[in-house]
């Protein structure tokens, strides 16, 4: 796979967005991202209007289903598509656009299908106490399941292949679906790196993020799809 | 045999609801399965409330828990358990197809836009 053909289509599943989005999407196009998708999962607060005033590809669900939804809406559509890469990203402004040059980087030394940035692998980062604490608790239950041991589980900024996309299909809605991609991949036999990325916690984006209500939430319907599905 | 208040209450309210399913169904606003299930339950619960001692002890006895109230409990409770994880799955298979529909006016949205 030769470096220059590299084509991604960047995917944001977003809900309720619009007082950041034009800033995330600046960013991404000034680190030269410009297939740019917009997953709105049912915004009620001009999300998608704005999206569209700013030009990117929005694909619409008409009510919240969650961000397990709207990644697999983008999946869905990276399908129909062809499309031979897709990136995920926060649209909170969280994650930091030049990192998606890294995970490239990542997938094109390693030659790996799946690969999730990590935001445990750098360690002057500051990150909140209860993020660390919500995401040591997820990656233990993931890792408990899975064959893998991941750093960061719970990484919203992954980059997929044509071989990925076309594999995994995801069944949790909510934010289960971190752990739920990764098992997935595991299952297709698909290759799985991570790489170190940054991550910028503002009052905005940790009130985005999950807490400890939608964590336990999450890990029930983790736990439930794991023993029954 | 003394007759309580609740041998009185208990089959009439059963009886009135009897006859409100089967108005119900008349009218075509619940299917068969769900009018005989109903009719089931009600008529149950009305010979019940007529011979609760006899019955419980009976339940006991084929459970083999020797106080009749606690073996009509735990049977309850078991029942119930039953119900809610029955009503789990289906609320569950509702949120997919909701999910899955919402998916497909998404994607249909977008082609549209495409062709356009």
């Amino acid at each position: 796979m030769s470096k220059k053909k590299f084509v991604t289509w960047v995917c944001l599943p977003a809900y309720n967005e619009a007082p950041v989005l034009q800033e995330v999407i600046s960013e991404l196009r000034s680190e030269g991202f410009h297939k740019i998708c917009i997953l709105n999962d049912g915004s009620t607060d001009g999300t998608e209007e704005l999206a569209r005033q700013l030009g990117v590809l929005v694909v619409s669900h008409p009510i919240n289903r969650g961000a397990g939804a709207a990644a697999m809406t983008g999946i869905e559509l990276a399908r129909r598509r062809g499309w031979q890469h897709l990136a995920f990203m926060d649209a909170d402004g969280q994650h930091i656009a030049h990192d998606l040059h890294s995970l490239h980087e990542q997938m094109y030394t390693q030659q790996c299908d799946l690969v999730v940035g990590s935001r445990f692998l750098k360690t002057n980062l500051c990150i909140p106490r209860s993020r660390r604490l919500l995401n040591n608790i997820a990656n233990g239950m993931t890792n408990l399941f899975a064959r893998g041991s991941y750093s960061d589980s719970q990484s919203g900024m992954r980059l997929l292949n044509r071989k990925a996309i076309e594999a995994i299909s995801l069944k949790i809605d909510g934010f289960g679906f971190c752990s739920e991609m990764l098992m997935e991949a595991e299952n297709h036999q698909l290759a799985i790196e991570e790489a170190a990325i940054s991550v910028r916690y503002t009052a905005y984006s940790i009130s985005k993020g999950q807490d400890l209500q939608i964590g336990f939430t999450t890990a029930l319907n983790f736990l439930w799809n794991l023993l029954f599905r | 045999m003394e007759i309580r208040v609740f041998q009185i209450v208990v089959p009439l309210l059963s009886l009135l609801f009897a006859v409100g399913l089967t108005t119900r169904y008349r009218k075509s606003r619940i299917n068969l399965r769900e009018y005989l299930f109903s009719l089931i339950f009600w008529s149950g619960l009305a010979v019940f409330s007529l011979f609760p001692d006899e019955i419980s002890v009976f339940i006991a006895r084929v459970f083999g828990i020797a106080s009749n109230v606690n073996a009509v409990i735990f049977l309850g409770m078991g029942i119930m358990i039953y119900l809610i994880f029955m009503l789990y799955g289906e609320v569950r298979e509702n949120r997919r197809q909701l999910t899955d529909l919402a998916r497909k006016i998404a994607l249909r949205d977008a082609e549209k836009e495409t062709e356009e």
